[in-house]
């Protein structure tokens, strides 16, 4: 839904620097919000790690750059990589074009799926942690 | 009558020397990635002409071609005509921002270099957890790349200086500013000035450098001749590391990619084969090597203009790297093994590394075997 000029779905659940995560069976899909993909431009680069890569909750896994811009991602649960979206490797920019769509980045198994709940989720989270960061990002 | 530009003025002759046999075009990194004339050195060179000629103007239409360059020099050095294309693209691009049109990431760049003591604006350098600005023998000076992209790889590099004893010292360094002179724009003093007060502060003989680039800028540019008249040696590290044994080896196939800012622009091609071939038995060259290897495709400010096509450019080269069958790609640049790893697909398995990282780990290993 649109919210200050930005796409974020209400039934998604945000980590704090800008990743959704949905359920999708046992697993969970992870991308980059549109307010995230907006800020950093262009898209060139998404590091892709092997699958069955560990991730614990709050720890740097990953890297993404636009041009100049290079961004860390943080896990949001604890788990493993179940798989990654091997497309981004030819077209990252399938982030800018479709980010809750086929620009969607990993799968992780999570150990514990109730972790989620430490996520930003409703509408309400949502927006107050959005404008939070609308302003943050204006000021910087 | 003088010329409206620099580059005409210094170079209307070797321009016009250019015989459009196009020997550039086939080692040409941008044109490989693009396919377009109009990019290869061939074609800035007919572009300049019609500049020169008068029925082209140097504006904003022209930022495409000329702001599209690593800078390799792989023209150059294959110019039966001599044309020295990475000089003459310098002085254009100069021209062209004296009169107003530029690419907006370099117009950028140049604007945090006014503020920021580094490329990318950031302002949380890492310590790697050493103490800097020390009294010792060498300066150990990282670069953009390695503090703020490729960490990892400058960490290794430090913690295999730590094993061999080199008496280092960090410092609280900033960007070179060499950069800005390859993209229209001049370097920065005040930034100078802080480099070289800090490798002074420290009383060391020597600066060794983690980037080939800031290695070029220590030793060719002018405003940085204060090192070289207070006896400090500049030394980029492949340099540094070749009279050392390691006393380790690797049964993995290896191969070296040839950075351009040491290869053909400072012609460092055999001290960084040295060092590898006492670690690595099965060393392999890849088909095109030393004054004639393909650009890796982040130089000249492409990396950070043109993503895109820098990647391309990089994914050539790896295209050699696996018709060789080479386990680990070795390089001595972090601007290379960034890319490199960027393009890098995953149904490719072979690694790439800072040749320091790769000694380091090997040394690592055999300490906790």
């Amino acid at each position: 839904m649109e919210m200050h000029g930005y796409n974020m779905p209400e039934d998604l659940h945000y980590e704090e620097n800008h990743f959704w995560v949905k359920e999708e069976g046992d697993l969970l899909v992870m991308g980059m919000d549109d307010f995230a993909q907006t800020m950093a431009g262009e898209i060139v680069y998404v590091q892709l790690p092997e699958d069955g890569k560990e991730i614990k909750k709050g720890k740097k896994f990953a890297k993404i750059e636009s041009g100049k811009w290079l961004g860390k991602v943080f896990a949001p649960v604890n788990g493993k990589i179940a798989s990654v979206n091997e497309e981004l490797e030819t077209n990252p920019g399938l982030i800018n074009d479709d980010c809750y769509g086929k620009g969607w980045m990993y799968k992780i198994q999570p150990d514990d799926k109730s972790e989620m709940g430490t996520l930003i989720h409703g509408k309400e989270a949502i927006e107050k942690w959005l404008v939070a960061d609308i302003e943050k990002y204006a000021e910087g | 009558m003088p010329s409206r530009y620099e580059f005409e003025e210094k170079f209307r002759e070797q321009i016009l020397r250019c015989s459009r046999c196009g020997f550039c075009q086939a080692v040409c990194p941008v044109f490989g990635a693009t396919l377009r004339p109009a990019l290869n050195a061939r074609g800035k060179m007919l572009l300049l002409k019609e500049v020169m000629d008068g029925r082209i103007e140097l504006n904003d239409e022209l930022i495409e071609s000329l702001f599209q360059c690593t800078t390799c020099a792989n023209c150059y050095k294959n110019c039966p005509s001599g044309v020295n294309v990475p000089e003459i693209i310098r002085l254009a691009r100069k021209d062209m921002v004296k009169g107003g049109s530029c690419h907006p990431a370099f117009k950028g760049m140049n604007e945090v270099l006014d503020k920021s003591p580094n490329i990318y604006a950031e302002d949380d350098p890492e310590d790697f957890d050493r103490e800097k600005n020390q009294q010792a023998e060498n300066v150990y000076f990282v670069g953009c790349v390695g503090l703020y992209r490729e960490d990892e790889a400058t960490s290794a590099t430090l913690d295999l200086l730590d094993r061999l004893k080199v008496d280092y010292t960090l410092i609280d360094e900033v960007c070179c500013s060499g950069v800005l002179e390859d993209v229209g724009f001049s370097m920065k003093d005040h930034l100078v000035l802080k480099n070289i007060e800090g490798i002074l502060a420290t009383g060391a003989r020597r600066v060794i450098t983690g980037c080939p680039y800031c290695s070029r800028t220590f030793n060719k540019q002018p405003q940085y001749a204060a090192l070289k008249d207070k006896g400090i040696e500049v030394v980029h590290i492949a340099q540094f590391l070749q009279g050392f044994d390691f006393g380790v080896t690797t049964d993995k196939r290896v191969t070296y990619h040839d950075p351009c800012d040491l290869g053909r622009h400072c012609g460092i091609y055999e001290e960084p084969r040295i060092t590898i071939r006492k670690i690595a038995p099965d060393f392999v060259e890849m088909a095109d090597n030393r004054e004639n290897a393909l650009c890796c495709g982040a130089g000249g400010g492409v990396r950070g203009a043109y993503a895109k096509n820098s990647i391309a450019m990089a994914r050539r080269r790896l295209e050699q790297a696996e018709a060789i069958g080479a386990d680990i790609i070795l390089t001595e640049c972090n601007s290379c093994v960034h890319n490199l790893t960027n393009a890098k697909l995953r149904k490719q398995k072979f690694k790439i590394y800072n040749t320091t990282q790769f000694i380091n780990e090997l040394m690592e290993k055999a300490e906790s075997a």
